[in-house]
């Protein structure tokens, strides 16, 4: 799978609930999440765990068995699906990544949402993404012509 | 590597990783197709110059993770394993670099040819940067039960 790029972004000054950016519905969809921070070495450490929500469409992660400690620091929390396809590969693409801070919450890590990311191919086909995503290749040819000219 | 053999399954029958990069601090995660080598042992992935900000990520910051935690479409268990390691990016030969992965690619992705053949298409996409990680550190739950504490696995 193709990293697929930002398809909405949203974030700012404004303090926003998990609500405001997390649609319920759409996130209810995917079985689990991947919990990813930075540990004290300077290494992403991601941790896949379950997750509910709350009726108040608060995100709220099964605590893992990690040796680190992340409650209060800045977390990713990326849900993703994808169906296998028997003959090899997969369809039915789609994921949201969103970032935040978690607090404890009755033995649960409640996910306060800050930003998200997110790409679901039935609503952008993924040829229509590749159009979208052309300045950014274009800036990377750029950034490489100075190793091009020497 | 010292690595039991559902580990080892993971790595050579899971389709997809959660690679995660570092963005001034931020960690960047998304689904990605990975390649393994095993001599010797290195985790692989290519990207399109059209999702290349994971790469710029990496060239300012190799410290990276792959989650393998999705056994959709690999025909194996669930298991869990964690994989820490440093980054080295090549983005010398954008047009054929990523093309000694194709074999690889072609066992996990069977449909990639008709893309292959319309490469004058989607031009973009296929001018590629090879990833190679080299891992620093892997950490496995049996069975994808992450409540109970990881194994270390001997690199």
């Amino acid at each position: 799978m193709e990293e697929r790029g930002h398809l909405e972004t949203r974030g700012g000054n404004q303090p926003l609930t998990s609500l405001d950016l997390v649609d319920p519905d759409r996130l209810s969809r995917f079985r689990y999440g991947i919990v990813t921070w930075i540990d004290k070495d300077g290494f992403p450490f991601s941790v896949a765990t379950d997750f509910l929500l709350s009726e108040n469409g608060e995100i709220l992660l099964k605590r893992p068995s990690v040796p680190e400690i992340m409650t209060g620091g800045r977390v990713g929390v990326l849900f993703n699906h994808i169906t296998g396809i028997p003959t090899g590969g997969y369809t039915d693409r789609r994921y949201i990544l969103v970032w935040g801070r978690v607090s404890e919450d009755k033995g649960f890590l409640k996910l306060h949402a800050e930003e998200l990311s997110e790409w679901d191919e039935k609503i952008l086909p993924f040829d229509k993404l590749c159009v979208a995503a052309v300045p950014q290749a274009k800036r990377y040819l750029e950034s490489l012509q100075p190793s091009i000219d020497a | 590597m010292n690595a039991p053999s559902w580990v080892r399954d993971v790595f050579e029958h899971y389709l997809i990783c959660e690679f995660t990069s570092i963005d001034n601090g931020k960690p960047v995660t998304f689904p990605l197709l990975f390649f393994y080598n095993d001599d010797p042992h290195r985790f692989v992935v290519t990207s399109s110059i059209l999702f290349s900000r994971k790469v710029e990520h990496m060239k300012k910051n190799p410290k990276v993770s792959l989650l393998f935690s999705n056994p959709e479409g690999s025909g194996i268990e669930k298991h869990v394993v964690l994989v820490q390691g440093i980054a080295k990016c090549d983005d010398s030969d954008l047009d054929h670099g990523w093309e000694r992965y194709l074999p690889m690619w072609r066992k996990k992705e069977p449909y990639i040819d008709g893309f292959l053949a319309a490469r004058e298409q989607f031009a973009w996409f296929w001018k590629r940067i090879v990833v190679e990680v080299e891992p620093k550190k892997i950490l496995a739950w049996k069975n994808g039960d992450t409540s109970k504490p990881a194994e270390a696995i001997n690199l």
